[in-house]
């Protein structure tokens, strides 16, 4: 059994400005504030493209590999309803500005990009119920409508949820490495549509099914793995699988007939007559590609050359610039980066992730966490204290030396002070060192566990070691 | 007699302190009062002042498909009835800015389909030179207002003849300037890229004095484009030497009555030292039947919008779709119906290929064979219509309306400046000349156009009996 998966994703890009008007782009506005006569559809009224939603175009475009067309147009996708108040979206159908790029996964498999187009987004609606048909009210919010969306279309090049999902988290890394896109799928500022056909074993190919309304980057997984097991069984039960456009439905983990095929709107495209052809010069282009930021596979690459950092760990601080900043901050203030990048994706990303939230600099000042590895790399405290500095930092935005202090937890590194103790736990532990003396020295391990609990952790275990076996070598007395 | 008055001739009027500004507004309101039960040019009288400039006190009619703030913009449909614009049209503004005062808005085809002002839902206007007539269309309350003296100039707007066809109905001259001349930011769409807004006027000197004004870039209006000209300046410099092409298929089945005016027409130009010859542009055949393809599949998307849920007429219905089909069911007429059916249908994706885009190939070939006369010839002239102001409900099938057009479609198709004015008279009726010249040769367009009505003398404009 083969699966085929192909994705549509529409971005909304970070203009100030809506697509083809001067009005505000603001999620936060109260309804229908940010509203003029050309983007509520008022007879009379025309689309002026922003040059900005054509910059990030490109910027995205360039970012995965894709031709920018100098020449490119706007068509119409004319279909009724009410959050779309022209009874048609600007689009790019005919002429898209960008095609032919890709993406490459950890796996080295390349998925292809079709294209990539500028579009307006539609306004918002609140129903009364579930849905329009069920409702007796409904509301809409045009404040969203004339917002800028590019759409990116790849080829059925997946096989995998797991890649699809992969694909997904890549595209965000980079569109908010370029600061084009927020990547939020939860807010809709990223939406996925897939794609998924299955060929059985017997070489029967099911009809393509398309599912909307994915709204997290794990429901792009789970909604594509329910829906290859609903087209297999399908397939297995010997039924033809219908060509048709099914939902998400995140509260059952299901997916739900939309439409059939037939019952797809004819968008009756045809160009726009009131925008001009858009043309991009080939300055304007190189000029944009120069000032590309580096791209998180690019920065993953120049981690492991220049720091000599681990692949998984050069990707995961690469993929988000927040994250990358503060890691290159770190670096420039003395911290080894080996040890910055360990602390980071080991202990801090940690915390972030514990509580779904996104990497945040200001929850742990970098000087914070310079100090914090400082104070271990010294050996004034051990990890185990530091990693609960470090929590305490983040939750409470402390400063590490007076959580040091108050905690008491500078370690105790004084030969003296910890003879007595070590020798304590020897002479509680007369088995053990009868082992050492028959030649197994892996039992100094346990014996320092022991003399760091006498110590409740205060202890520096290196020092610990040294004198566990100077004293049981009888090198001290 | 102040409204037999040109523009012009106000203007000098009140800089010469002959009559204020005021009483030339008055006036105007008080002839429009008294005349207007008769012809019927007026959807709505309004009052919308503007600032001191080279217009101020002019009164001015716009047709109702353009938006001017406070007032309403029906487009003569019942979908639009109680429709009031949020904001005003550029080229109205730019009119108000130079001191004009808007005094009604006009009657037409509904969203300026038809050819007669019969397709409005309100009422049909009469030809001021015989009320059992039409006055041309879509632009007839205009092209009535203006030939009956209610106001000096009006508004119109050209989708396939809109302005020239009632210019040449009602014995004035109607300027469709280059497409991207001038802004059609606040103009109702009926077809985009038809779409012009020009002026109706008395003469041909009145027709660059406004295109003057309206005309020029608009940051709101994409299609528009940057061009330095005056369209006054060299109006009247001699025409000498020019060369005008008549296509033959602009003369072909034409009534003697009509060649006659027009061969007086063409002896004028000869006398003034201009060659014409006739040419020949074949695929000017295919005009009319690109035009209904094109015209109809821009409509049915621009007309989406019209759907019950922001404003305008509106139904209530057990469903969204309920709501759609009671609210565009009730508000649109017969033609407007027609029409985006028609539109709906050549831009389906079974027939796109076959009408939609077929129908572009056509157009990009009749502009193509345009331009080729324009290499050898200044301008091409013929008459604007076939015949002269038809009787109210004499036509009776779409086909023989939207014949109407044949001359004046191709103008449109390709984005050429064009114009109508009188050329004479066939059984008492008026009947106009077309010229049509180069894109964005407007300069030279109306310096023809200004020559020939020199030549040609007064054309008086009927005295409607109250
Ligand atoms: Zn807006």
């Amino acid at each position: 059994m083969k699966t085929i998966i192909g994705l549509e994703i529409h971005a909304q890009l970070l203009t100030e400005t809506k697509a083809f008007c001067a009005c505000k782009i603001d999620v936060n506005a109260k309804p229908n504030t940010n509203i003029c006569p050309v983007c509520t559809g008022q007879p009379g009224a025309l689309p002026v493209l922003n040059e900005k939603v054509v910059e990030f175009a490109i910027m995205a475009g360039l970012a995965v590999n894709c031709e920018i067309h100098e020449t490119s147009s706007f068509d119409r996708k004319n279909y009724f309803y009410p959050d779309l108040p022209k009874g048609y979206q600007i689009t790019q159908y005919f002429h898209p500005i960008a095609t032919n790029g890709y993406l490459n996964l950890e796996s080295g498999k390349r998925v292809r990009i079709r294209r990539i187009h500028i579009e307006e987004d539609a306004g918002k609606m609140i129903h009364s119920s579930e849905n329009i048909t069920e409702s007796k009210t409904s509301l809409i919010d045009f404040n969203r409508c004339g917002v800028p969306l590019i759409e990116i279309v790849t080829e059925p090049d997946m096989n995998k949820s797991e890649e699809a999902k992969e694909f997904m988290e890549k595209l965000r890394d980079i569109l908010r490495t370029l600061d084009v896109c927020s990547g939020n799928m939860e807010e809709g500022a990223l939406r996925c549509d897939a794609n998924v056909s299955v060929i059985d074993d017997d070489g029967r190919s099911s009809s393509r099914v398309e599912v909307k309304n994915i709204n997290s980057f794990r429901y792009v997984q789970y909604a594509i793995d329910y829906e290859i097991e609903r087209i297999s069984k399908v397939l297995r039960d010997g039924k033809d699988v219908k060509h048709e456009t099914r939902g998400w439905d995140f509260v059952t983990r299901t997916t739900v007939s939309l439409r059939s095929k037939e019952e797809e709107n004819d968008y009756r495209y045809f160009p726009e007559p009131d925008l001009p052809i858009l043309k991009v010069s080939k300055s304007q282009i190189e000029n944009i590609k120069l000032n590309l930021p580096e791209l998180p596979d690019q920065k993953a690459e120049r981690y492991m050359k220049a720091y000599n950092l681990a692949k998984d760990n050069a990707n995961i601080i690469s993929k988000d610039k927040i994250i990358s900043s503060y890691f290159e901050k770190l670096v420039s203030l003395k911290i080894d980066p080996k040890d910055s990048s360990n602390w980071i994706v080991n202990d801090l990303i940690a915390l972030f992730n514990a509580d779904s939230i996104d990497f945040n600099a200001d929850k742990v000042p970098i000087e914070s966490l310079k100090t914090l590895i400082e104070y271990t790399n010294s050996g004034k405290i051990s990890r185990l204290s530091a990693k609960e500095v470090l929590g305490e930092i983040y939750k409470s935005g402390r400063n590490p030396e007076d959580i040091i202090k108050e905690r008491n937890l500078i370690q105790v590194s004084d030969k003296n002070s910890l003879v007595p103790a070590i020798k304590k736990v020897i002479e509680n532990n007369q088995s053990v060192v009868e082992q050492y003396k028959k030649g197994k020295t892996s039992v100094v391990g346990f014996l320092v566990g022991n003399v760091m609990k006498e110590t409740k952790g205060k202890a520096d275990p290196k020092v610990v070691g040294e004198l566990v076996k100077k004293i049981l070598d009888g090198e001290i007395v | 007699m102040l409204s037999k008055l040109s523009v012009e001739e106000l203007i000098e009027q009140i800089k010469l302190n002959k009559i204020s500004a005021e009483e030339v507004t008055n006036h105007f309101v008080e002839k429009t009062a008294l005349v207007d039960p008769k012809i019927k040019s007026c959807i709505s009288t309004v009052f919308v002042k503007g600032g001191d400039g080279i217009l101020k006190g002019i009164p001015f009619m716009v047709k109702d498909n353009m938006e001017v703030t406070g007032t309403k913009t029906t487009c003569a449909s019942k979908i639009l009835e109680n429709y009031v614009s949020p904001y005003t049209a550029m080229a109205v503004q730019k009119l108000l800015d130079a001191g004009g005062v808007v005094i009604a808005k006009t009657n037409m085809d509904e969203f300026a389909m038809g050819a007669s002002t019969e397709y409005s839902n309100f009422f049909t206007t009469k030809n001021p030179w015989d009320l059992q007539r039409v006055p041309g269309g879509s632009s007839g309350g205009s092209a009535s207002a203006v030939a009956s003296g209610m106001v000096p100039f009006a508004l119109g707007s050209d989708t396939g003849g809109s302005i020239r066809q009632p210019a040449s109905f009602c014995g004035i001259v109607g300027y469709k300037p280059t497409y991207g001349l001038v802004s059609r930011y606040g103009l109702v769409a009926f077809a985009s890229s038809l779409d012009q807004i020009g002026p109706l006027t008395k003469n041909v000197r009145d027709a660059a004095l406004i295109g003057n004004i309206i005309m020029g870039k608009d940051q709101k209006d994409s299609t528009t484009v940057e061009k330095q000209m005056n369209l006054l300046k060299e109006i009247e410099d001699p025409i000498e030497g020019f060369k005008l092409a008549i296509p033959k298929e602009f003369t072909k089945g034409l009534s003697d009555s009509v060649k006659n005016v027009l061969n007086d027409a063409i002896d004028n130009f000869k006398k003034m030292g201009v060659k014409v010859d006739e040419v020949s542009i074949p695929s000017l055949k295919y005009a009319v039947a690109v035009y209904y393809i094109i015209a109809p599949a821009e409509a049915s998307s621009n007309l989406s919008r019209y759907d019950g849920i922001r404003y305008g007429l509106s139904f209530d219905g057990e469903s969204v779709d309920d709501i759609y089909t009671k609210t565009k069911d009730e508000g649109f007429g017969r033609e407007v119906k027609r029409r985006i059916m028609l539109g709906t249908f050549t831009l389906s994706a079974t027939y796109y290929d076959a009408y939609f885009d077929k129908a572009q190939k056509v157009r990009a070939k009749i502009v193509h064979e345009i331009k080729q006369v324009f290499n050898s010839y200044d301008a091409i002239i013929g008459p604007t219509t076939p015949s002269v102001a038809f009787k109210i409900g004499q036509l009776s099938s779409p086909l023989e309306y939207y014949l109407q057009d044949i001359y004046t479609i191709p103008a449109n198709l390709a984005g050429l400046p064009a114009i109508s004015l009188p050329m004479g008279k066939v059984d008492g009726l008026p009947i106009g000349l077309q010229i049509m010249a180069s894109r964005f040769e407007d300069e030279k367009l109306l310096r023809i156009g200004r020559n020939y009505e020199i030549s040609r003398g007064k054309f008086p404009l009927p005295e409607v009996i109250l």
